[in-house]
């Protein structure tokens, strides 16, 4: 089935005491590992609740924005497969080997259009969860904070969104279930496109801006009641709040938009229906897109097309 | 301790000790163009005009480049003076917050343009007759 979803979210962080007390105390991950990076970097790793491998967030002191995202596949071979189809889409794609991310295996890495970095692995440490897997509880019961379950998606920006729908379409497998277009004309631009390999409403969503910057990682959540709760937490914790808690009429989800301390933006998201590669793909026009990300302000705030990392 | 002068209006606002510029304009009642309040995101740059002030947490080179650390750049959210400053705000009162549109209507506006000049040849040419 190729990728199955965004594995990790490695991101820079200025201050690594504040960053772990924002990731453990209040979103509520696991750190997994704590360790110094071949280039003299501290990195801590984290997983959330409801996640087996072993990390899916990674933050690296020094700087903020985005080192890079991992993707796991399904089958080893599909390393290959993806390999091959990069290099025909014009990219330089190279093999990283077991190890060079702590507890994951051999795959590739390359800088995508957008000038992200993707790596692609198949294999990564398998730690469990608290419940286990047989007869296992709802949830753990001493969760932490939030308590997020898991990783959900990620937002970033591209000079050329159109470009990067195609990369994901023909690299990747992924489809498009909602995009935002100058127009309904047939040679309409993409502004923004919303993308999915499976269910999953979105693994990886592109709007038109700069290149290589960050606009958000998300967590998952279970409903309305849990996204409020969150929205709770950050104001008892003193998390700046960009907005919400509120609905993207993108993708229906239930969000808030918040920052961790150094101004990395990250999301906690409920909701959203089933995706299907055969379901006609929603089209949203610049004139409702205040609507289109924030259902009920409907109106987009100053920060959601400048404030990245 | 420190007075934080806004050019060219001359507004004086009174910060406490250890106070971050953004926050001492905010807890005054002004509001202004900021986003992650963390030193991260670039956007609530000002200019300071006099006097000098001083980060209470390391800044991204990514937020504020080398240049940016000695041309009076101020990054209000993680600045603390120290001592009076002046600041001039970058942003005006128009805040721009659909670009998308702001771009068709750009096309729309070179469209009609070009519509009115192309009109405009065609009648001089038939005068010309
Ligand atoms: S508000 Fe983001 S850097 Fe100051
Ligand atoms: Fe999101």
């Amino acid at each position: 089935m190729g990728v199955m979803r965004l594995g990790y979210a490695h991101v820079r962080v200025t201050d690594m005491a504040e960053a772990k007390d924002h990731y453990a105390n209040t979103m509520g991950l696991y750190e997994t590992l704590s360790d110094v990076s071949p280039e003299g970097a501290n990195r801590t790793f984290y997983k959330a609740w409801d996640e087996w491998d072993h990390h899916s967030v990674v933050l690296e002191e020094g700087g903020v924005g985005l080192v890079k995202y991992g993707w796991k596949v399904q089958y080893e071979s599909d390393i290959d497969d993806i390999e091959r189809k990069a290099q025909t889409f014009g990219v330089t794609v190279e093999r990283m080997s077991k190890g060079e991310n702590p507890e994951i295996g051999d795959g590739i890495r390359f800088t995508t259009p957008s000038d992200h970095v993707f790596e692609v692995y198949h294999d990564a440490t398998l730690i469990g969860t608290e419940v286990g897997t047989h007869n296992p509880d709802a949830f753990p019961r001493h969760l932490v904070g939030v308590g997020v379950p898991a990783l959900d998606h990620s937002l970033i920006t591209a000079e050329d969104p159109g470009m990067m729908d195609r990369f994901l379409t023909e690299v990747f497998d992924f489809y498009a279930t909602e995009r935002v277009q100058t127009s309904l004309d047939d040679d309409a631009d993409i502004i923004a496109t919303w993308m999915t390999s499976n269910n999953q409403i979105h693994q990886l969503a592109v709007l038109a801006g700069p290149q290589g910057k960050l606009h958000h990682f998300a967590f998952r959540l279970g409903d309305w009641t849990e996204v409020g709760r969150a929205a709770d937490l950050f104001s008892m914790d003193d998390v700046p709040i960009d907005v919400g808690p509120t609905r993207h009429g993108i993708t229906r989800g239930q969000t808030v938009y918040f920052f961790d301390p150094s101004g990395n933006r990250n999301e906690v998201f409920a909701g959203g229906y089933l995706a299907y590669p055969d379901r006609p793909v929603s089209v949203w026009t610049p004139e409702k897109l205040g609507k289109g990300v924030f259902y009920h302000a409907r109106e987009l705030n100053d920060a959601f097309t400048s404030v990245l990392t | 301790m420190p007075n934080v002068t806004i050019h060219p209006t001359g507004e004086v606002i009174y910060l406490e000790p250890e106070e971050t510029v953004l926050s001492g304009l905010y807890k005054a009642g002004y509001a202004y163009t900021i986003g992650c309040r963390r030193g991260g995101c670039a956007i609530c740059k000002v200019d300071c005009r006099a006097g000098t002030f001083t980060y209470n947490r390391p800044i991204a080179d990514t937020v504020i480049t080398a240049e940016e650390r000695t041309d009076g750049t101020c990054l209000s959210c993680r600045a603390v003076p120290d001592g009076d400053i002046t600041i001039e705000m970058r942003d005006g009162n128009v805040r721009l917050v659909n670009p998308f549109l702001r771009q068709i209507n750009d096309k729309a506006r070179q469209r009609a343009e070009a519509l009115a000049r192309a009109q405009a040849d065609m009648a001089g040419a038939t005068t010309k007759e």
